[in-house]
């Protein structure tokens, strides 16, 4: 199963994509994912119901959320109400440790995603920082990044012995699916893509065009 | 040639625009627009202000995207462009702008672009989208 792990739509503040527009998307130009996570900035858009539309355009339809760090930007995947209340989504410095912290608490995962972009990517903080315990799995392939910026990301995957994998970070329409990430078995719910991503067992994919 | 509602599938590239961003053409458009600041017209100047060389203006790059949308579909109606500035547009360098229709509503026969300005690495500096009526 292909699925696109960082998406943004129109409730995110710089999105312009609307869910619906996703899925007509997908399926009018034939893009190979099975389905994608939408990852908004700095909230869990706990309220709205994509199920009419994963049925009707036959795709996996899952929401995370991107919060940001010290060390910049992060996937949160398998968000609960509980994890809700143990940190703020909408801080913009919250503690890398904390998230990692809370979400193994709370049956989540976090993830640093286009770890290598200047001042939003781990990449960036490591030096001044140091390394951070807990992190298992960076974004390698990031839709949105440059050449360079993804072999950065690459880089520090294989220095630090991190599982890496793709999301496309649309803003747009017309961008989701530029990365992935292909899992080796089926994925149906926000529980079993933690299952799966705790597993390690998974491969970042890119369909973009080199730069 | 007229473009109507009825001629637009969903999906449609717009012919891609390469736009003129020579230093010669934003200074035009600067003094046409009021904007007499050494940052979109000389790179000298624009280096000591910290960025990487003259800039296209951001209400520059919008209407290189209605450019594009008119040469497409002359008599459509542009209701919004909503842009996303990414990165700097850097004054002669060559860039690319591409469109295609994201959404269609058939009860105000307006269509949703999206946009998207890259440079020559294929590095998106500006996206956004358009919101379209047509005919």
């Amino acid at each position: 199963m292909i699925l696109d792990l960082h998406t943004h739509s129109v409730k995110s503040d710089d999105g312009r994509a609307k869910v619906a527009n996703y899925g007509q998307w997908i399926r009018k130009k034939e893009i190979p994912i099975d389905g994608f996570v939408l990852t908004e900035h700095r909230q869990f858009d706990a309220e709205s119901d994509y199920s009419d539309l994963a049925r009707k355009h036959g795709l996996i339809i899952l929401k995370g959320s991107e919060v940001e760090t010290e060390y910049g930007h992060v996937l949160v995947f398998g968000v609960t109400p509980a994890l809700q209340q143990a940190f703020d989504f909408s801080d913009i410095r919250l503690p890398l440790a904390r998230v990692l912290e809370a979400c193994e608490e709370h049956g989540a995962v976090a993830a640093p995603c286009h770890p290598g972009r200047t001042r939003v990517g781990m990449c960036a903080h490591v030096d001044e920082l140091g390394v951070p315990p807990g992190v298992r799995m960076v974004e390698t392939l990031n839709g949105g990044s440059r050449g360079s910026e993804d072999q950065a990301a690459q880089a520090l995957a294989e220095q630090q012995g991190y599982k890496g994998f793709g999301g496309s970070d649309s803003h747009i329409v017309s961008h989701v699916g530029r990365c992935a990430t292909r899992f080796p078995g089926p994925i149906a719910s926000e529980s079993e893509l933690v299952e799966a991503l705790r597993a390690l067992d998974f491969e970042a994919l890119s369909w973009k065009a080199p730069s | 040639m007229t473009r109507g509602f009825d001629d637009v599938e969903f999906g449609e590239d717009l012919p891609e625009l390469r736009p003129d961003t020579s230093v010669a053409n934003v200074t035009l458009f600067t003094k046409a627009a009021g904007m007499f600041t050494g940052r979109f017209t000389d790179h000298e100047a624009a280096r000591k202000q910290g960025l990487p060389g003259a800039i296209v203006p951001g209400i520059m790059s919008q209407a290189i995207f209605a450019a594009m949308i008119h040469r497409w579909a002359p008599e459509a109606e542009l209701q919004t462009i909503d842009t996303v500035f990414r990165a700097p547009v850097i004054v002669d360098q060559p860039h690319r702008v591409t469109g295609v229709v994201t959404d269609m509503d058939d009860e105000t026969r307006s269509v949703e672009i999206d946009l998207t300005l890259q440079n020559e690495a294929g590095e998106t500096r500006v996206l956004g989208t358009a919101t379209v009526r047509l005919p």
